[in-house]
């Protein structure tokens, strides 16, 4: 029965009209992607109304290929720009930037599309096989193991702030705080808006992303003038793809980006700009080289892109399985099942299998139409690099405009961006890492939202947090991972040394 | 057939011009030329993908096609609807020109709840509810909650223990929640989350004993048996799910729901908002419409302006009865 399924699907992807609504999405998505401020969520969004004249599975393969292609666009913007063109490019900056100022920018788009392919291979893969199965995971996650979840990334601040501690941890308190702005998730109390209908929901965090990155690089260009222009560019003649021996020593590093990727994708609540962070961290964690990291280290792009393309395999599980959209683009895509007529629930993979199998067959086959697209569309891209500051940077800023205003259609938001683009500016003049004030805007939320609702739940007992398995091993972790950026981690590890020193000499 | 098209661009022409086209008689379907122009904008106070844009994107191509007038959507979501309606009511001109999709209740809970929020429905000219969706009580489908009535019981039982999700605070969840344990005189642990598939979600995986939602959202899980439906919040049983019991039938006197409508600023000529709620008559009419209405598991309940005018006050006024009851007792809690 499934397998009929699958063959129907696979057929169903080679109809020209499916493959070419694959290769047409793979390349909206690459654009949008790639433009700040403009979001997959909102390029699916926008491209449905287009749909409704195509079949079914013809109009939502074309929206799968956009989803996951604009997961990798977004790094192109990160890697040229160090303006992330999504929220889930934005780990991508840290090293993608650096390299391509060493003027290797063709390669560190080689290894984000390669990274990506093979993080959305992995993810296709275990959609196609193991979505039923792992639909149920979605179900565990409740608010208690969300918030432990929450807690374990706001660890991550430790390790992105190394070297400066205090500053890192000032930027990343900040950015809590500025999380709680808004709305109280379970009283509805306006906190911190001072009355401003307009923050109401909170600070929309892909305008605050857009500010913090973008605004700041547009004034460095200015500042830079054109001077040394020579040594910033790159030149487009450096290889894109990764050699073989190169590819070797980052596989071991995609793959388990990959796997948590999919991981992050399948519990409700967290997406791309989550996972992005998560694969970013274990990757430096893993590293020997872990001081190389920020300075345009291979690992360091390959780890979030191959993350953030895995996660829409996971965020579709738990939407196929079972109708919870894992994500806020998987969100969007149920609205577009409905709009076909599909209603999104269980019955996707019994009375609609065909369609859905067809989108899952989709995915996968936008994997490998994005990376052909994707080879072909980068070339043109790198020639940014060439483009003189004076150019660029009034460009950047125009996107950031239109990208911030374009998201609400709110003239506020500009105003918004515009003052989170004068906090990065200062950020970066005082030598605070913006990084982690963005993953506290990121878990502000969530932390808020399921801390709370885990008190209601657990009649204003901190014990839920230990009594619920799933939650007391990730709190342990976080522990773990907070020690190990502490001092007494290192002082362990001295003592150790001291008291077996001996015995071997 | 080319004079007729000719005809007809005069009289649209006329008709914009001289701002009312009741002398035109024309021979097709349609009617009369639309006063409030060609092209009409709907502010939408939500993301495109939620309730109200899947109503938009099913409702305006009938309506488009009915009136012969574009529809365009603006987008402008935020503070639960509450800067597009602000909008509505304080900037927008009431010609015609611009309408807005107007949810119950948070369109009244809005301001009622906040007194930063300001426009209230007096500054609207309501023009005619589409879908109504009425509010379930779904359990995990291993719940030990059989009926409605286990869990009342266990409710009066232990006070405060039974965990009870819904959609959001000042949404018709969590109205309905209230409602219910002042009709049955027992104490949930109300767990407010963000929207609708976070709460019915957190029931499925037995993270709280209850969720209370709305139908066209839960109904493919309770289909599919991974949720249990204990009751609904209508008057009558409904047509899709005809073996749940109403709250009423058991005791309990609770009708709610979450309504979509269409509202213009006050002030909007009365045969403008005749026009458009006569074209969203025909269009509720229409079998076609009628069944993919169906396919999404879309309540139709439509009302003409006077009736939904009357709807809207008749509501504002229990959620302010409500809401000055508890209010104390709900942000007093929050700390």
């Amino acid at each position: 029965m499934t397998e009929s399924f699958l063959l129907a699907g696979l057929l169903n992807v080679f109809d020209p009209a499916n493959l070419l609504a694959i290769v047409a999405g793979t390349l909206i998505g690459i654009v949008v992607g790639s433009m700040p401020g403009l979001s997959a969520t909102m390029a699916i969004a926008l491209l449905l109304p287009l749909t409704f004249a195509m079949p079914p599975e013809t109009g939502i393969s074309m929206l799968a290929a956009l989803y996951l292609s604009a997961m990798y666009g977004g790094s192109i913007a990160a890697i040229l720009l160090r303006t992330p063109g999504t929220p889930a490019a934005a780990a991508t900056v840290m090293d993608g930037y650096p390299m391509a100022m060493k003027g290797k920018a063709g390669q560190a788009l080689g290894i984000s599309l390669t990274a990506s392919l093979i993080g959305g291979v992995i993810s296709s893969i275990v959609l196609l096989t193991f979505a039923p199965l792992l639909g149920s995971l979605a179900l565990h996650f409740g608010p208690v193991e969300l918030f432990a979840v929450a807690v374990l990334g706001i660890t991550i601040v430790g390790s992105l702030s190394s070297g400066a501690m205090i500053a890192g941890l000032f930027s990343g308190v900040l950015g809590l705080l500025i999380a709680t702005i808004g709305m109280d998730p379970t009283t509805g109390t306006p906190r911190f808006t001072f009355g401003e209908l307009n923050l109401f929901s909170g600070v929309p965090f892909t305008v605050a992303l857009i500010g913090l990155f973008s605004i700041p690089q547009a004034i460095r260009l200015i500042l830079q003038g054109d001077a040394n222009k020579d040594a910033a560019v790159s030149s487009i003649a450096d290889r894109m793809l990764p050699r073989f021996k190169e590819f070797r020593a980052l596989l071991p590093n995609i793959v388990r980006s990959g796997g948590i990727g999919v991981m992050t994708g399948l519990i409700p609540g967290t997406g791309g700009d989550t996972a992005c962070w998560f694969a970013y961290n274990e990757a430096k964690r893993f590293a020997r080289n872990k001081h190389e990291f920020g300075t345009g280290c291979p690992a360091g792009i390959a780890a979030p892109e191959a993350a953030n393309n895995a996660v829409v395999g996971g965020a579709l599980v738990p939407t196929i399985a079972l109708g919870i959209p894992g994500s806020s683009s998987t969100a969007v895509l149920l609205g577009a099942f409905m709009v076909h007529g599909i209603l999104p629930g269980p019955t996707l993979m019994t009375d609609h299998a065909e369609i859905t199998y067809t989108l899952l067959w989709a995915v996968l086959f936008a994997n490998i139409a994005l990376f052909i697209v994707g080879l072909l569309f980068t070339r043109l891209c790198v020639s940014v690099t060439k483009v003189p500051n004076r150019v660029v940077a009034p460009i950047i800023v125009v996107l950031a405009v239109v990208g911030s205003f374009a998201l609400n259609n709110s003239y506020f938001d500009i105003m918004l961006m515009l003052v989170f683009g004068m906090i990065g500016f200062a950020f970066d003049e005082f030598k605070i890492p913006t990084a982690p004030l963005v993953i506290g805007l990121i878990l502000g939320p969530i932390l808020d939202a399921s801390l709370q609702q885990s008190m209601l739940i657990g009649q204003g007992s901190w014990m839920i947090f230990l009594e619920n398995p799933i939650s007391a091993v990730l709190l342990a972790i976080a522990l773990f991972s907070i020690l190990q950026a502490t001092p007494i981690f290192g002082l362990a590890k001295k003592l150790r040394y001291r008291s077996s020193g001996p015995r071997n000499l | 057939m080319q004079t007729r098209i000719l005809a007809a661009t005069t009289a649209g022409l006329l008709a914009s011009v001289m701002g009312f086209s009741t002398a035109l008689a024309q021979e097709d379907q349609a009617g009369q030329d639309y006063v409030g122009g060609d092209e009409v904008t709907v502010l939408m106070g939500f993301k495109p993908g939620g309730g109200s844009d899947a109503l938009a994107q099913l409702v305006q191509p009938f309506l488009a096609d009915e009136m012969g007038v574009n529809f365009v959507n603006q987008y402008q979501p935020g503070a639960v609807g509450a800067i597009a309606w602000t909008r509505l009511a304080k900037q927008i001109e009431p010609d015609g020109e611009t309408i807005s999709i107007t949810n119950t209740p948070m369109l009244m809970t809005n301001y009622i709840m906040n007194e930063a929020i300001t426009y209230d429905i007096s500054e609207l000219t309501p023009i005619a509810n589409i879908v109504t969706d009425p509010g379930v009580v779904v359990v995990a489908k291993d719940s030990p909650y059989k009926n409605f009535d286990d869990l009342i019981n266990a409710a009066k039982e232990n006070p405060g223990t039974v965990t009870v999700g819904n959609s959001g605070v000042g949404g018709d969840d969590w109205f309905s929640t209230i409602i219910l344990s002042k009709e049955a005189g027992v104490e949930f642990q109300t767990v407010p989350f963000q929207g609708d598939g976070p709460s019915w979600t957190a029931a499925m995986g037995g993270k709280i004993d209850a969720s209370f939602n709305n139908v066209g959202i839960t109904y493919p899980q309770i289909e599919a048996g991974n949720l249990r439906a204990l009751a609904v919040f209508a008057e009558e049983r409904l047509p899709s799910l005809p073996d749940v019991p109403t709250a009423k039938e058991l005791g309990y006197d609770v009708v709610a729901g979450s309504s979509r409508g269409y509202s213009a600023p006050a002030g909007l000529s009365e045969e403008a908002r005749q026009q458009l709620a006569n074209g969203l008559q025909r269009v509720t009419e229409d079998p076609e419409f009628q069944k993919a209405a169906a396919d999404r598991a879309m309540n139709i309940d439509f009302m003409g302006p006077e009736k939904y005018t009357a709807y809207l006050q008749d509501q504002e006024q229990r959620f302010i009865e409500v809401w000055d009851e508890i209010k104390d007792e709900v942000q007093g809690s929050g700390s």
